[in-house]
Order: structure tokens, then C-alpha cells, then sequence
């Protein structure tokens, strides 16, 4: 039998906690940064002007189609080539931030393309103005509609950080690593981190559903 | 219980062997290697660039080619026998192999068991960076960053001696940290003098060494009380010393000269 011993686990578990408040951070700060980028672009997509359609079709691709490991990678050590540098935690955010609103556009603008025509026009009937159909007559329902979709890329989002510690930003994975290289109790240090993922997912989970009550009930609040 | 019983038996065995070892362990002469024709020297095939499998999936690296002097300076035929980390030294203690050409860095705890020729090898760990970045003594790296290999000796050498404040970010790996400085995401990485080398081909004068951290002097093994034999050793490695074919290997190999550490080392 394997003896289990979680001592070492014990007394590194101050740094998995600073680890999983990082992830925490990473995963809440590129969820609505990249929540305003997916808006944009599926608005753009939707009904922006050709030229702004294209660069963002550009930019679906060729993020959906390339792997998250390559794309911090690009991001971390390709890019200071052209001038910008930035810290392993702000490179990570921003690659979080640009894969996931890749993967948010295509999400909402399929939300917008299920709202119908004819509510639209309803709406300009009713005088109301075009921020105000955006807001309240396309967005509200198209969220409501992929509000499942978005999270489960969230909980994804949150997952796809452990990628970060390759650029030796200090999230959970890494810490974890560094505590399993430092006192060789892989087991113990792996299932405690597993652990605290499981946590984090289950608690981001509950938490949207709560959101979703309250934000996207029936009838519509204002 | 299937496992632990055969944990239990696993250890029993391994106990008679390590004693049967311990029994059969003999010195080694110069005459006996001489008149067998053939010298059994045990190496590493999986640590470049000292031990490497070539293209044609020969034993090559620097202590083949150190071990190939050492055969032509016996006038004996060799014989590579491929060995591991952790068992190169029961390979000699058990008479499988004359002596070890594996990289084996000269400790007290390895000393107890085998003896050490003078060095032929080393591997120094030190903190590199920019040309123009000032460092000379630790509490220089205050403030800067600094990248190594998770948990790699580098790791914990740049660890023990860097001020609170400096920023030590950790990479999976070596490329990675390397990789991190020639981008500029790092001022400065703690690397071995065989990862300098290749900074130094990819990025020729870029970079200097800025600290010295540890330093590690490789010597070949021979199995405890075959005084002859390491004295002949001894000599053969003075000798390549001093005519340059160590000089010669340690260019082909790591790309720069024989580094002092080793050169001036005695035992």
C-alpha cells in the first residue's frame, strides 16, 4: 500500500492558496475583459462594417485553430521582438483574454443571430433607440439563450490557466510544480491540487446559476 | 497483499545482491587490463554532451572520446559498457566494468566508495545576463529578474543566495529560461556552463557570466584500493593535460577551452 503523506502538502498549502487566488484572479479578469471583447466582436461581426468583419474573422480563426500553448508562448516570448514586453501575470491575462473572446464571439453572435427580425422592428416601432434595441431587445435575450455555452468556456477559461505557469507566472499549477519538486510527494501535492480546481469549478458553477436567476429571470427586470 | 510481498521480496534480493557485491569486489591492476586485451569502461550514453548515443548508435561525447584515449594509452582494445546514473557505481563494484568514465561528479559520499583520479570534467553553474547588466556579488541581483529551471540546481543555487527582493521566475525548463533571456523577459537566467555554451553560439556576445554559484569537478572511478591503476590514470590524464587533447575534446564538445576549475584541479 502507498503511504500517503500529506505533511509536506501542509505546510506548502499557504503557497497553493496564493496559487489558486492568482488562477482566481486570471480566470475573473480575462472572463470580463474577454466577455466586452466577444460584445464587440460579435457585434462587429453581426453588423459592422465589412472591413472590421473580416480583421475579426481573421482573428477566430486563427485563434480557434491554433493551440493556447503556442499562443502564450507567441505572446510571452514572441512578441517583446516587436517592442512590447510584458510580466509572465499580464502576458497571461492577455492571452486568456484573447482566446477566450475568440471563443465567446462565435458563442453570442450565435445567441444574436436566434433573436428574430421582427422584435427588432418591433422595437423601432416602439421608438425606442438603436443602443437601446441593442441593449435590451438583442443582447439580453442572446445572453440569456447562451448563457450555459459561456460558462462551461468560463470553467474551461479557468482549466486552460494551468497553462500559464509555463511562463512562469505563479498560478495553482505552478505552484503545485514547485511544491512537488520541492518535496517529491507528487501524489499528495497533485491530488490536493486537483482538489482545489474541483472546488473552484464547482464554486464558479453555483455561482453563475445564482447569476442567471438573477440577471436573466422572467419577466425582464430592468 | 500481492504487491508488498513482492516489495519484500524485491528488497531481499536486492540485499544479496548488493552483498554479493560488496564480496566480490576486487582491486584492478594496470597488468590485469593489460593481459585480458580489453578495458571495460562504463559511461553514460544519456547526458550530453559527456555521454550521447550517435547517429550510427555508437556510445560518443566527451567520455567516449576520453575513454578512447585511455584505451590507446593502455594499448588494449575498449570496450563501452553503457551505465546509469544510479548505477554506475555498483557496475564497478561489481567487476562489471574496469573503471567509470561517467561524469561522476567527486564527492566525500561517492569518495567513501570509490576512488576519484583527478578531474578530467566539470560543470560550474552560474548566473548569466547582458552584457551591461552590472552584477558581482549576490546582493547585486536585488531587484532583477532572474529565470532557471523549476527545481533544477540552478534553481535552488540562485535560490540560497538571491536578495528578497529579486524576482526569480521559474521556467519548466532550461530552454525555456534561455529563451526568456534572449527575448528580454528575463535580465538574467542561472544556467551550467553547457547551456552557456549554446547561448553563446546562438547569441555570440551577448552575454557574460556575471556569478559563479557551484562548481563540479567529474573524475574517472576505480573501485576502492587499485592504487596502480589510479596512479596510472592520474598520469594519463596529466598527460592530456598537458599535451592538449583534453584541451581538444572539451573544445569539440562543449565549445570552449578547458575551463581552469579543472585544468589547475589536483585530487
Amino acid at each position: 500500500m502507498y503511504n500517503f503523506n500529506f505533511e509536506p502538502v501542509l505546510a506548502g498549502f499557504n503557497q497553493l492558496l496564493l496559487g489558486a487566488w492568482l488562477t482566481i484572479q486570471l480566470s475573473v479578469g480575462a472572463m470580463l475583459i474577454g466577455l466586452v471583447v466577444s460584445i464587440f466582436c460579435a457585434w462587429g461581426k453581426t453588423s459592422g462594417p465589412t472591413p472590421l468583419r473580416l480583421v475579426i474573422d481573421a482573428y477566430i480563426e486563427i485563434i480557434r485553430n491554433t493551440p493556447f500553448l503556442v499562443q502564450i508562448f507567441f505572446i510571452f516570448f514572441g512578441l517583446p521582438s516587436l517592442g512590447l514586453r510584458l510580466s509572465p501575470n499580464s502576458a497571461a491575462l492577455f492571452a486568456l483574454v484573447v482566446n477566450f473572446g475568440a471563443y465567446g464571439t462565435e458563442i453570442i453572435r450565435a445567441g444574436i443571430e436566434s433573436v428574430q427580425k421582427g422584435q427588432v422592428e418591433a422595437g423601432t416601432a416602439l421608438g425606442l433607440s438603436k443602443v437601446q434595441i441593442f441593449r435590451y431587445i438583442i443582447m439580453k435575450p442572446a445572453l440569456r439563450t447562451v448563457y450555459p455555452a459561456l460558462t462551461s468556456q468560463f470553467i474551461y477559461l479557468m482549466l486552460n490557466t494551468s497553462v500559464v505557469s509555463v511562463i512562469s507566472a505563479d498560478d495553482l499549477a505552478a505552484a503545485g510544480n514547485d511544491l512537488q519538486s520541492a518535496t517529491f510527494a507528487s501524489f499528495e501535492v497533485y491530488i490536493t491540487v486537483t482538489l482545489i480546481y474541483l472546488v473552484m469549478s464547482i464554486g464558479f458553477s453555483a455561482l453563475f446559476s445564482v447569476i442567471e436567476k438573477r440577471a436573466f429571470k422572467y419577466p425582464l427586470s430592468r | 497483499m500481492n504487491i508488498s510481498r513482492r516489495m519484500v521480496m524485491a528488497a531481499i534480493g536486492a540485499g544479496l545482491m548488493m552483498g554479493a557485491m560488496a564480496s566480490t569486489a576486487t582491486a584492478q591492476t594496470v597488468e590485469s587490463i593489460k593481459s585480458a586485451g580489453t578495458v571495460k569502461i562504463g559511461m553514460m550514453v544519456d547526458f550530453p554532451p559527456f555521454g550521447i548515443m550517435n547517429t550510427s548508435n555508437e556510445p560518443d561525447g566527451y567520455d567516449a572520446d576520453v575513454a578512447k584515449l585511455l584505451a590507446k594509452e593502455f594499448g588494449v582494445e575498449l570496450q563501452i559498457v553503457p551505465v546509469t546514473g544510479p548505477n554506475r557505481i555498483p557496475y564497478l563494484q561489481s567487476n562489471q566494468v574496469d573503471l567509470l568514465v561517467a561524469s561522476l561528479g567527486i564527492t566525500e559520499e561517492r569518495a567513501k566508495n570509490v576512488d576519484f583520479s583527478e578531474p578530467y570534467a566539470g560543470i560550474s553553474i552560474s548566473v548569466f545576463g547582458a552584457t551591461d547588466v552590472e552584477v558581482s556579488k549576490p546582493e547585486d541581483l536585488s531587484g532583477k529578474t532572474i529565470g532557471v529551471a523549476r527545481a533544477s540546481t540552478q534553481d535552488t543555487a540562485v535560490t540560497k543566495i538571491a536578495p528578497q527582493d529579486a524576482r526569480i521566475q521559474r521556467f519548466d525548463d532550461d530552454a525555456s529560461a534561455v529563451q526568456a533571456l534572449l527575448s528580454g523577459q528575463v535580465e538574467l537566467i542561472g544556467v551550467s556552463n553547457v547551456v552557456a555554451t549554446q547561448i553563446e553560439t546562438a547569441a555570440p556576445g551577448r552575454f557574460d557570466q556575471k556569478l559563479e554559484l557551484s562548481q563540479q569537478v567529474q573524475g574517472i572511478a576505480v573501485r576502492k584500493g587499485s592504487s596502480e591503476l589510479l596512479t596510472a590514470v592520474n598520469q594519463f590524464i596529466e598527460k592530456m593535460k598537458a599535451d592538449g587533447e583534453l584541451n581538444k575534446i572539451h573544445e569539440k564538445w562543449l565549445g570552449s577551452p578547458l575551463p581552469e576549475f579543472v585544468s589547475e584541479a589536483k585530487q
